[in-house]
């Protein structure tokens, strides 16, 4: 006897750590860099082809495979700042110039994806999808047990690292007020570079559990990303905490819709669920309400 | 068979073209940054093709699909007419992902990944338009006609006022014009046209699927009118006609279809991106992008 309601909310919550994994780093980012870095999900699909490439072409050690993947989404996230956002950003760009030349980011690592690896799907054998656990009538697989518990650490640590750490401080600084964190004494840009590298960090994170999870494909990070810009609207964009409670709701509430919907309309739900709150909270539940842009 | 490919190439431009100045028309006149222009040139493109394939005439088709993306493109200006930058950027651009959601799922309308194969060319009025040049013709046609009242809309009064807007919203409003109305208007024209670039699409390529409504296939329309430059028709021709030749070499070099259409992509995204730090406002671009 399987109960629905209870699988239906376990599915949702897996779903929604997996958004939320993509969310917390694009909101943090995001939030110092007041722009849409729309290629976070270029560089979760090139780190989940990195892993792919060290731990199914190399035959390198999972775990070693896991922490180079990290260091290399960081350094990837980091080089796309210096390479093309610094340089528009010191020409006075707009923030929509920095949303196109993110876009146009995202399709290069994408097609650069496609041409190295090929468009067939790959998948990381690493924890084998067993059967499933019985919770009181629904069904769980051990990774997704890992999938959450992980991401739950990983936003525990992170929400630390943003109370305690200086560096953390530093970076609310500048998301809250860019002008008087100079005056201050912070430098904006070495904070920007901070955001970069520990947002893509998160996305390494992201890229190794979708890619234990999922099949890993060139486009996924479109997918990725739209999933993950609903999720920080819904909680507040600028606001990581926001961001994942957000991506939390958009999972359950997409996997609720299954209910009425055949489940390929996933999407559709997670844009009706964005346009409602782009119509009436615009800067999310979490949000303070100044001007929605 | 030179000849044949230079027909083709022309084709592919005027249809380009007609895509192109539309989204010239909310991107560049309006400053609405619309990432979801894909999306009608798709709905145009189902709707001709379906209507078509029950007997409906081409002119008939093309009038209903042009109007059935002008609708939805009114309907998406509701939910998304007091947003600006980067936030209309991405709900236009989640519009279109439900878009291409809904041409791959509701398999009973669309065939979904299977597509729609078998389009009619057009016959208008007893005129056989099969053949490539003949086709050419009418798509020359369109373009004339799309181009000049696209014109027309712009240089009118109400063309003058959606600049305004463009450029200082709160200025327009309060000299009486209602800004969220003109907006609408010009999303729904712009999708009306896009619409109908999507139903020559479907009648010259006689088959749809949803792989050719993607994010991907805007980036060459939206490159186009960013190197033409905002706000300036001319060079949304003189573009067009630079982005669909540009790749065209590739094919010569017997690249592999697995390469080339990867190659073809890269090649894209990197004009955009520097374009836009070399030359932000393209070849005769008025505004920047806000």
């Amino acid at each position: 006897m399987t109960n629905i309601f209870l699988q239906l909310l376990i599915n949702g919550i897996i779903a929604g750590a997996i958004y939320a994994l993509v969310a917390s780093g694009f909101s943090l980012i995001y939030s110092t860099n007041k722009f849409v870095h729309f290629a976070h999900g270029g560089v979760i699909v090139f780190s989940a082809y990195f892993l792919f490439w060290l731990f199914a072409k190399l035959g390198l050690n999972f775990y070693l495979s896991a922490v180079l993947t990290i260091l290399f989404s960081s350094l990837l996230g980091y080089a796309l700042n210096k390479i093309f956002y610094k340089p528009l950003r010191a020409k006075k760009s707009s923030s929509s110039i920095l949303l196109v030349a993110s876009i146009a980011i995202l399709i290069l690592l994408e097609s650069l994806a496609l041409l190295f690896f090929g468009a067939d799907v790959k998948i990381i054998n690493f924890i084998k999808n067993s059967q499933g656990l019985e919770l009181f009538g629904a069904i769980i697989t051990p990774l997704q047990i890992i999938i959450v518990l992980v991401s739950a650490l990983l936003f525990f640590i992170l929400f630390v690292f943003m109370e305690k750490s200086k560096i953390g401080k530093a970076m609310r600084a500048v998301a809250d007020n860019k002008d008087l964190a100079e005056i201050s004494g912070v430098s904006s840009e070495k904070i920007y570079n901070w955001s970069f590298i520990i947002g893509s960090a998160i996305a390494g994170c992201a890229a190794i559990l979708i890619a234990l999870e999922q099949n890993i494909t060139p486009t996924m990070g479109t997918n990725l990303m739209i999933k993950g810009f609903t999720g920080a609207i819904i909680g507040g964009i600028g606001i990581v905490p926001g961001a994942i409670l957000g991506s939390f709701l958009l999972g359950i509430i997409e996997n609720f819709g299954i209910w009425f919907l055949p489940s390929a309309y996933k999407d559709a739900i997670a844009f009706i669920l964005l346009f409602i709150f782009l119509l009436f909270r615009p800067q999310g539940i979490l949000g303070i309400k100044n001007n929605p842009k | 068979m030179i000849d044949a490919y230079f027909i083709h190439l022309l084709i592919l431009i005027g249809i380009y073209l007609i895509l192109a100045i539309s989204l010239q028309l909310s991107l560049g006149y309006s400053g609405l940054l619309n990432l979801g222009h894909i999306a009608f040139f798709g709905i145009g493109a189902y709707v001709s093709a379906i209507l078509s394939l029950h007997g409906v005439s081409f002119l008939l088709s093309v009038l209903i699909a042009g109007l059935m993306s002008g609708l939805f493109g009114w309907l998406l200006s509701i939910p998304t007419n007091k947003l600006k930058g980067d936030y209309l950027a991405v709900t236009t651009l989640g519009f279109s992902f439900v878009a291409y959601a809904i041409f791959q799922n509701w398999t009973e309308v669309t065939r979904g990944s299977f597509g729609l194969p078998g389009i009619p060319r057009p016959n208008i009025f007893g005129v056989d338009f099969s053949e490539n040049t003949s086709f050419l013709i009418l798509v020359i046609i369109f373009v004339l006609i799309s181009y000049f009242f696209i014109r027309r809309i712009c240089n009118s009064q109400f063309g003058k006022v959606l600049e305004a807007t463009r450029d200082d919203e709160l200025a327009a409003k309060s000299l009486g014009k209602n800004t969220l109305k003109l907006k609408s208007i010009s999303l729904a024209v712009s999708a009306f046209f896009a619409g109908v670039a999507g139903s020559l699409f479907a009648s010259y390529i006689t088959f749809i699927d949803p792989s050719s409504f993607t994010f991907l296939n805007l980036i060459p329309v939206l490159l186009i009118v960013i190197i033409g430059g905002l706000a300036s028709l001319r060079g949304t021709i003189l573009a067009t006609i630079i982005i669909i030749l540009l790749p065209e070499p590739l094919r010569f070099i017997g690249l592999p279809s697995s390469i080339l259409g990867p190659a073809r992509q890269i090649i894209f995204a990197l004009m955009l991106i520097l374009i836009i730090y070399f030359k932000p406002r393209g070849f005769f671009g008025r505004v920047d992008l806000e």
